[in-house]
């Protein structure tokens, strides 16, 4: 291996790595406000990819009827709630979000034809498709045993992923798909070129891990998710809305999921059940992280982008097993360095 | 509730055999992993004929989800519950090896659409009731290299899917690449999921081979062929026939123009010779299931269940003369049947069945295709 | 009908089945039976133990390719390769059970995902294994001659497997060493406490359920005769692990219905749902998915115990055994002293929770340790009993240096204790919950138990634990579930447990707290009887009448100093004493 290859393959680890260095914060974050370790992550990687080639291939993607039908189902339980404690307040808001909202898309959607509009246009209109999924997830999913152990929410939320694999198979047929390129141009630094499209990814990772910091650590909203994080009930007895800060966690996860899959459609073919491996790796960086730390966990991801990329081209039969087996000691590592509390249930 | 299900069997026996129907059962896998050649052989299924020779004929498809242990378990059932006469299936290797125990056990027939010759080799009392529509791999690959070495192809890298499919092809390959002297380079491997080939593809571009084999199934099929574009590599690009569906070039895009792959004849059925037998009964396939299904949108693995109601429609009607439909008898009629098939043109070539060769396919079930301007176009 | 009439006729049931049903429901029930055996090891390992694994499928990959390489390759007999699986599996079990169960929580699962992807990988990456292609010719298993190639031959070898571990897993469940694994789920702090080794109680669990998967990885590779990786893919471990919760993972009959439902469920959603939607699709993966989140939501504890609820399969057992009496632990005699602190510091941080206390304790003796809100007493008792070491000073039980020592070897040595905050296990009755006090004084392991070879130690065990139950006036509840009891009596209970290990010194974490005016002066009295009887205790306590009135002697503790010691009266006459207490900062 020369240094060019070994700083091609750094490149490309760098490129992966950032792309589950964004998921391991969503992660991150999802685990601290709700203790809900989020598998279906992956899912969403997979939603905003394919929404946006399905624009771009003038196609309506299926993400649409999952929207629709996600949101009459979230409106029927939740005017069933407000219907049982005369909460008629709520009915407002309750049909705005999960009925008026997706239909409003519908019509934009089914009226305009988004493979002629602009990319960026494209992307905000993927994103606004996807990522309020994340709260409706929440809400059918989750919110309902908001106080069950760890366990109980991980068992719930891998039933979760199974039904979206399920539903992105139907939706999006099990052929892949790849998005256009967002931009052609390339840095030729001697030999070494490095693509627009690497940058776009770092870059954006980048920008986001900066302005998560930034949320939690500065603003109102931010600090009210870290203290539900710290304590429920002490939240909950200073004002701070549980249900609340839960579908807010879910929506900002859904958001970088959708995201990250939209920065990667361009680069790889992308298919209804690409996102349980990345959000997996994702998760390993959040593991380094000890699920706590942000840039501890972004730096995590990084790595195991290129760890993956160096054993792909030195064993790429066995570059799973290589990924994989290294995170038991790296569970070890961290079970050893922090103190065990037991989680009494 | 017991007597209930005694009485339902009892009732369902008694009438299959009072209308002696032929019942085929058909077990292949339209979800899972191997889903892009499952779903076309499924449309398939439908397409296929609903009388022969003046006896109505039904079809129980079951979905195995490119699972061994579902598999056998729909062989079982089809066996035992349908009573059927043939069973069709399954769409990959590992599956139709697993089902060949139960079909010998029950002495049924068995089609299966699965590409690797271990599942009819060799003859022994169990591959016996064993038969096959697709080309062996063997058959793809002295095409592939027949056409390398034509091509003044001295080196090549290999890179597969790390499942059954990558692997068959691997051993096929170089089996006859080390016949044929012709020397593997680089031999590696990548999943269906994977976001990123950069390493293996660094790996082959160092290894400097004349030519590289992309051996994958559907659209992940492209994705090493992109990351070789973008890292300029110059040299010759084979597919195999995995990726003759249009999803592919979709996905594929410019990226893929100029590549090779070996594949069926009714990939490009119309730009065969008048005189080519499989021409017209290729083409039949195309239309019918473009009738069905919409233009564009037809897939070589379809024809691989078409070419088994093709091999029914031939064995059936002798059988029918030394058995009745839900009998031993008729059941080792049609495997005799099967086995005594000649010069029978399916859409993927001509069959001429055996005792030692239960897939029965020469030259013509092979041809070599590149795509041109997002097309596939016969290599003359 | 009894339960004993219900399990006769689901056996009944279970032989006469392939006698009458088809083919393909023979191959069903085999299947179903298959499953079982993993899913009754999740039972053990997830429901029980509170581990969760979704790795489980790997465990049945290593038995089943361990036996199809050896016979093939070798043509070795299946019987030997049984063997052979078993222990390639437990080795494997044991290492990466090392490893991973040392992971707290959430860690656990995470892992078993991890080697859960590897180990399917690498079954596939190798050659001799025959790669993703898989392994055929696989022969099959005779038994006294007669080979069992019929689905139906093998379905009894399938249910007479499930079977026994079946019973053998209840067996262990109902045993002292499966209340120890019983305590694993939410009493682990408690049962270390009192002398459990809980590492040793997962690692037990984790290769129990290793080994059933191993085994019915054995059966599968010979009831197919082929051998590929995707049977033993993480899709399939999470299938495992949904029967258990479906079925009702607390039970072992949970995993046999979970296991039914599942795979007949899945059966039937493959042949319905396609021709509903007209399409293809893992449509039986999305019902799976919103079943288990129903389940979850809905009925946690899953279908069994509703099913039961209609059943009545609940025998509990309603009498104390008649039995020989344990060995005593502790032998008491004169005054000797039992406990002394030495100058013990403990620093959290900048804070200091205690500076340079002592105290002592001798047999025969009722210390009480008391203070306000804050002043460290429980930084004290932490020390003491091996729940957090002091930061310098010295602790001496019975002679001994104890500081450095975990709870439970501290425990070995004859300590017991109550928790400020109770800790019991809710849902065992109050004859278990303190016979897991009496721990210690059993000794007979995981295979007697599993056997029930330790059946006269179980006795003797349980008419002890009986007799302490008594002792603290909570005869009248003694087979009700713990959880039910008021706070006072689960108070009173732990008192009884920890006294079930016949300790030198018991300590006592606010035993008073919540008890009403009579069942105090019941404790008090039997506090006095244990110290008569020569036993030191040492106890924490607010409530000033219950402490003059029992302790011999008394030290005041604030601010992490002791202000004072002495006797009741002197302590209650002491100034610095009254200033802390009524004077507050003033």
């Amino acid at each position: 291996m020369d240094l060019q290859i070994a700083l091609l393959l750094g490149q490309d680890g760098i490129t992966n790595g950032a792309i589950y260095a964004l998921l391991s914060l969503a992660l991150v974050l999802v685990f601290a406000v709700t203790r809900v370790i989020f598998i279906p992550q992956g899912e969403f990687v997979a939603f905003g990819a394919l929404t946006l080639a399905s624009f771009q291939a003038g196609k309506t993607p299926g993400t649409l009827w999952l929207l629709l039908g996600a949101g009459f189902v979230v409106a029927i339980v939740d005017l069933v709630v407000a219907w049982r404690r005369r909460k008629w307040r709520r009915v407002p808001a309750i049909l705005g979000w999960n009925l008026v909202y997706p239909a409003l898309m519908a019509g934009l959607i089914l009226s305009i034809e988004p493979s002629k509009w602009p990319l960026l246009a494209q992307i905000s209109l993927a994103l606004a498709l996807v990522v309020p999924l994340g709260p409706m997830m929440y809400r059918l999913a989750f919110q309902p045993l908001a106080e069950a152990p760890v366990l109980v929410l991980l068992i719930v939320s891998v039933a979760v992923h199974l039904v979206l694999v399920g539903l992105g198979l139907v939706f999006f047929g099990a052929e892949g798909s790849r998005a256009a390129s967002f931009s052609d141009v390339s840095l030729d630094i001697g030999e070494f070129s490095i693509t627009g499209q690497t940058l776009a990814v770092v870059l954006t990772s980048g920008v986001l891990i900066v302005v998560l910091y930034q949320f939690f650590g500065r603003s109102l909203y931010g600090k009210a998710l870290r203290a539900t994080a710290i304590n429920r009930t002490g939240a909950r007895l200073m004002g701070i809305s549980t249900v609340m800060a839960g579908k807010l966690s879910f929506l900002l996860a859904a958001g970088i999921g959708a995201l990250s899959g939209i920065l990667i459609a361009p680069i790889t073919t992308v298919y209804y059940d690409t996102g349980f491996l990345i959000g997996l790796k994702g998760f390993v960086g959040a593991i380094i992280g000890g699920l706590a730390s942000y840039p501890v966990a972004a730096v995590g991801a990084v790595a195991v982008g290129l760890l993956e990329s160096y054993s792909s081209f030195y064993a790429s039969a066995f570059k799973e097993v290589i990924v994989f087996t290294l995170i038991i000691p790296m569970l070890l590592w961290r079970s050893l360095t922090t103190r065990h509390v037991e989680e009494e249930s | 509730m017991k007597r209930k299900f005694i009485v339902g069997a009892l009732l369902v026996a008694f009438t299959t055999l009072a209308q002696a129907d032929i019942t085929v059962g058909v077990t292949l896998s339209a979800t899972g992993p191997a889903a892009s050649l499952g779903i076309p052989e499924k449309n398939s299924v439908s397409l296929l004929p609903t009388t022969i020779a003046g006896q109505k004929v039904n079809y129980i498809v079951l979905d195995d989800a490119s699972d061994t242990t579902t598999a056998v378990k729909n062989t079982r059932k089809l066996i035992s519950e349908n009573k059927v006469d043939v069973v069709i299936g399954s769409t990959i290797t590992p599956n139709s090896l697993a089902m060949v125990d139960v079909v010998a056990e029950a002495e049924t027939p068995m089609i299966s659409m699965a590409a690797s010759a271990r599942i009819i080799d060799p003859t022994n009392p169990k591959t016996k009731w064993v038969f096959k529509t697709p080309q062996n791999d063997t058959h793809m690959s002295t095409a592939i290299i027949e056409h390398m070495i034509n091509s003044g192809v001295k080196t090549v890298a290999f890179i597969g899917f790390n499942d059954a499919y990558g692997e068959g092809w691997f051993q096929e390959f170089s089996k006859i690449a080390e016949v044929r002297k012709l020397k593997i380079v680089a031999n590696e491997r990548y999943s269906r999921a994977d976001t990123s080939v950069t390493g293996q593809v660094l790996k082959i571009v160092a290894a400097k081979p004349d030519a590289v084999l992309i051996a994958g199934a559907g659209t992940p099929a492209a994705l090493p062929q992109v990351a070789l574009q973008e890292r300029k590599y110059a040299g010759k690009y084979y597919q195999t026939h995995g990726v003759a569906n249009n999803d592919f070039l979709r996905v594929g895009g410019k990226n893929v123009e100029g590549t090779f792959l070996p594949a069926g004849p009714m990939l490009v059925a119309a730009q065969l010779p008048n005189d080519n037998p499989v021409k017209k009964s290729a083409l039949a396939y195309t239309q019918k299931y473009e009738a069905a299904y919409g233009k564009g949108n037809v897939a070589t693995f379809g024809g691989h269940a078409w070419d088994a109601g093709l091999l029914l429609e031939a064995a059936v009607p002798a059988a029918l003369k030394k058995g009745q439909p839900g009998t031993k008898e008729f059941r080792a009629a049609l495997r005799d049947g099967l086995e005594g098939v000649k010069d029978l043109p399916g859409a993927h070539g001509v069959f001429n069945m055996s005792p030692g060769d239960h897939l029965g396919f020469d030259q013509r079930a092979r041809v070599m295709v590149q795509i041109q301007n997002g097309a596939w176009v016969l290599v003359k | 009908m009894t339960p004993r009439r219900v399990l006769a006729l689901f056996l009944c049931l279970v032989a006469l089945a392939p006698l009458v049903l088809s083919e393909f429901y023979v191959t069903l029930l085999n299947y179903i039976g298959l499953s079982a055996l993993v899913a009754l090891g999740l039972v053990l390992l997830t429901g029980v133990g509170g581990l969760t694994s979704f790795g489980q499928a790997a465990f049945v990959g290593l038995g089943a390719y361990t036996s199809a390489y050896l016979a093939t390759v070798f043509a070795l007999s299946p019987w030997l390769t049984l063997a052979a699986g078993m222990v390639v599996t437990a080795v494997v079990a044991l290492l990466l059970g090392w490893m991973t169960l040392r992971l707290s929580g959430h860690y656990l699962p995470l892992g078993t995902i991890a080697w859960g992807i590897s180990l399917y990988f690498l079954f596939g990456n190798l050659e001799f294994l025959g790669g993703h292609t898989g392994l055929g010719g696989i022969p099959v298993v005779s038994l006294l001659g007669f080979e069992l190639k019929d689905g139906r031959d093998f379905y009894f070898l399938i249910w007479v497997v499930l079977l026994g571990a079946v019973w053998l897993t209840q067996n262990l469940l109902d045993s002292r060493e499966g209340r120890a694994i019983r305590a694993l789920k939410g009493g682990v702090l408690m049962a270390e406490a009192m002398g459990v080794d809980t590492a040793r109680s997962k690692i037990v669990i984790f290769l129990i359920a290793a080994l059933f998967a191993s085994v019915s990885g054995w059966l599968y590779v010979h009831l197919q005769r082929f051998v590929n990786p995707t049977p033993f893919g993480l899709h399939i471990g999470i299938e495992y692990l949904f029967m258990a919760v479906v079925g009702g993972a607390a039970s072992v009959w949970g995993a046999v219905v979970g296991a039914g439902v599942i795979t007949v469920l899945k059966q039937w959603l493959q042949d319905l749902l396609p021709q509903l939607f007209g399409a293809s699709g893992n449509f039986e993966v999305i019902v799976f998915g919103v079943l288990m989140v129903v389940v979850l939501q809905r009925a946690r504890e899953g279908l069994w115990p509703m099913l039961s609820q209609w059943m009545p399969v609940h025998s509990s057992r309603r009498q104390v055994p008649i039995a020989d009496f344990l060995n005593k632990q502790c032998s008491f005699g004169g005054s000797e002293l039992i406990l002394e602190v030495r100058d013990v510091t403990k620093r959290f941080g900048g804070l200091m929770a205690n500076n340079q206390m002592s105290l002592s304790v001798r047999a025969g003796e009722v210390m009480a340790l008391i203070g306000p809100n804050g002043a460290g007493k429980s930084t004290m008792f932490n020390c003491i009993s091996g729940v957090d070491g002091p930061t310098s000073g010295d602790v001496f039980f019975r002679g001994v240096s104890i500081v450095g020592l975990d709870a439970r070897r501290i425990a070995r040595r004859g300590m017991s204790r109550t928790f400020q905050h109770v800790r019991l296990l809710p849902a065992m009755t109050v004859i278990e919950n303190v016979a897991i006090g009496a721990h210690l004084r059993g000794h007979r392991g995981i295979t007697a138990s599993m056997l029930h070879l330790e059946r006269a130690e179980e006795n003797s065990l349980l008419a002890e634990a009986a007799r302490q139950v008594e002792r603290v006036g909570l005869k009248d509840f003694m087979f009700e579930a713990a959880g039910s009891l008021a706070l006072g009596q689960q108070r009173l209970l732990e008192v009884a447990r920890a006294l079930a290990s016949n300790p030198c010194l018991l300590l006592l974490d606010e035993p008073a707290a919540g008890l009403r005016y009579l069942e105090k002066q019941a404790l008090a009295e039997l506090l006095r009887r244990l110290r008569d009887d020569g036993m030191a205790i040492l106890l924490v306590e607010h409530d000033m009448d219950f402490v003059m009135g029992l302790a011999d002697r008394v030290v005041v503790m604030e601010f992490g100093e002791k202000i004072a010691e002495g006797l009741p009266e002197e302590v209650q006459r002491n100034p610095a004493v009254l200033q802390a207490y009524l004077g507050g900062v003033a």
